[in-house]
This record gives C-alpha cells, structure tokens and sequence, in this order.
C-alpha cells in the first residue's frame, strides 16, 4: 500500500489502475480528523500554583489540522494507491482529478500538466496489467519521475529496469 | 441501502456533513467513488469497451466517528443509538463534470480543517519547501 510523493502521480497511477480494472476499482475519500487524547486527569489534581500553569497551556494548541487521504483500490488485484495531505489549497485540484478519474480519463489527459511529455505512456500501460509488485516499482517510478519533470523517458527506461530485477526473484 | 439522493439534496447533505465535522473537530467523513454497473452496462462494457461509460456512483459517509464515545467514564459501555450517515447519488456520464464542478466546491468549502494556503511564511519557508518538494 504505497503512498505516492504527489498528487499528480497519484491520480496518474490511479487511471492507469482504472484503465485496467473499470468496473471494480473504487476511489475513497477521507476527510479526517486526528484521533485526540483525552486531557491527563493527573493534571487537574495538582496544587493551585500549577493548575494555572496548565490552564495557560491549552489556550495556545491550535485545532488540530484535519488530513485528507485518497485511496484507489482494486479488490481483485489486490492494489491499492494511496495520497495524504493535510493542505486546503489542493482540494478543489484533487476532486476536479477525481472527477476525470471518474469520466474515464487516460494518463494521456492527466499527464500533460506536470510532467510535460506523454512519451512514457505505452509503457506506463503495460505495468499496471502486471500483479501488485510491479504496480509499486511503476508507482515509485513515476513519482521520481513527477519529482522531476523533463526526465521522464529516462525514468521510463528505469521503469523496466526495476520490473525485469523484481521478476526474476 | 436507501434510494439515492438527488444531487441538491446530496450536496446540501455533505455540506451538512462537513461543517459539522470540521466545527467538532473530530471524527472522519468517508467519500468513495465507483462506477454503477447494472447488468445491461456490464452486457455492454464485457462486449468489448464500448465508448458507452457507466453512471459513477458516489457515497458519503461519517463512519459513525460523530457519534460519541460509547464507553463512559466508570468503563461501562453504554449502548447509543446510531446516528450514522449514510448518503449517496448516482451521476450519468452526461453530468459528470458539472457534478465534480459542485462536488469540488462542497469538498473545498467544507473541509475548513486543512491548512490554509499560509502567505506570511512564504520567505521563511522557502528552504522547507524545496525539502518538502524532494521528499
């Protein structure tokens, strides 16, 4: 259950395990907040003198900041891709994917936006109809490659590298 | 399963949904995605990819995390009633992208619990965000 370093290879990896599996790939959602631990009850006990120490204290802990986590997984397959952020500003860019995710989109459309070249597209195909390993190596692949834009043939051709070293084992 | 909802009435719902979870700061709300296939669209996906999409059927939920803790403070567990939600729609290819237009701007708006886009701390954050880039 790899989690991908950005969106974009996220929602990259998720079309292509969408292309591959349409009818029971699912894309989950979560809005979540932090589980909180209750207050220590030690500290409400204490002597007056540190009791107003600790009632200072709580003032300044802000909300505890919410993680958004995207999960697409394939039941069949066993594969499962995943996303977490904890920044507002990338939620209407996530959902507007997801919605491409849901109409049917190809990498092809996706892709254009970061990493610039659709060039290592045929090849990106051909992994996610291999099992879930191979699916990992292409994940950890396209995001070196989203890491850096430019290079993505070259990180194509490491791509294959990587599935012949793990098919072999 | 309840009957779907229309698309108003969903996303009023998960706005209702949302707000009340980022006020309580607590608890989690579940949104998936799936295509809805009856068995005439899977006749016809089976039959060789047709360029004819299933409806996407989207569901929302809060996992029952609002709902408070069952066991008090003695240890003992009281027994609560359920107050799950559990909603869901249906939208055709055709309304897709007018639906994630809305569904973006119900998710942006109501998941206030993020981090806000921070513009003071963008010089001091300069060499956090070259790291963060690499990470």
């Amino acid at each position: 259950m790899p989690y991908l370093p950005t969106s974009q290879a996220f929602l990259e990896q998720s079309a292509l395990l969408l292309e591959a599996y349409p009818e029971t790939t699912r894309i989950t959602t979560k809005y979540s907040f932090p589980h909180q631990k209750k207050p220590q009850p030690s500290s409400t006990t204490n002597t007056s003198n540190t009791a107003d120490a600790t009632s200072t204290t709580p003032a300044p802990t802000t909300a505890p900041v919410a993680a958004l986590t995207l999960k697409t997984f394939n039941p069949t397959a066993g594969i499962c891709l995943k996303y977490r952020t904890n920044k507002g500003a990338e939620v209407g860019r996530l959902i507007t994917g997801l919605g491409k995710l849901a109409g049917g989109a190809d990498v092809a459309s996706l892709g254009v936006a970061a990493t610039g070249g659709t060039g290592g597209g045929m090849g990106d195909v051909e992994m996610v109809d291999a099992p879930a390993e191979d699916g990992a190596a292409a994940a950890a692949g396209a995001g070196a490659g989203a890491g850096a834009p430019g290079g993505s043939g070259k990180n194509a051709g490491g791509k294959g590298k990587k599935k012949g070293g793990k098919g072999k084992r | 399963m309840a009957s779907h909802l229309s698309h108003d009435e969903f996303f009023s719902s998960l706005t209702d949904l949302l707000s009340k979870t980022s006020q309580k700061t607590r608890g989690s709300v579940f949104l998936t995605q799936k295509p809805l296939l009856d068995s005439k669209s899977t006749a016809s996906l089976t039959a060789g990819s047709s360029n004819l999409q299933p409806s996407i059927l989207i569901r929302a939920t809060d996992g029952n995390t609002n709902a408070p803790n069952p066991k008090s403070k003695d240890g003992k567990i009281t027994k609560i009633t359920s107050s799950k939600v559990k909603i869901s729609t249906v939208a055709s290819p055709d309304e897709l992208e007018a639906f994630y237009a809305r569904y973006a701007e119900v998710c942006k708006a109501g998941m206030s619990g993020l981090k806000k886009r921070d513009r003071k701390r963008k010089a001091k954050a300069k060499g956090g965000a070259a790291k963060g880039q690499k990470a």
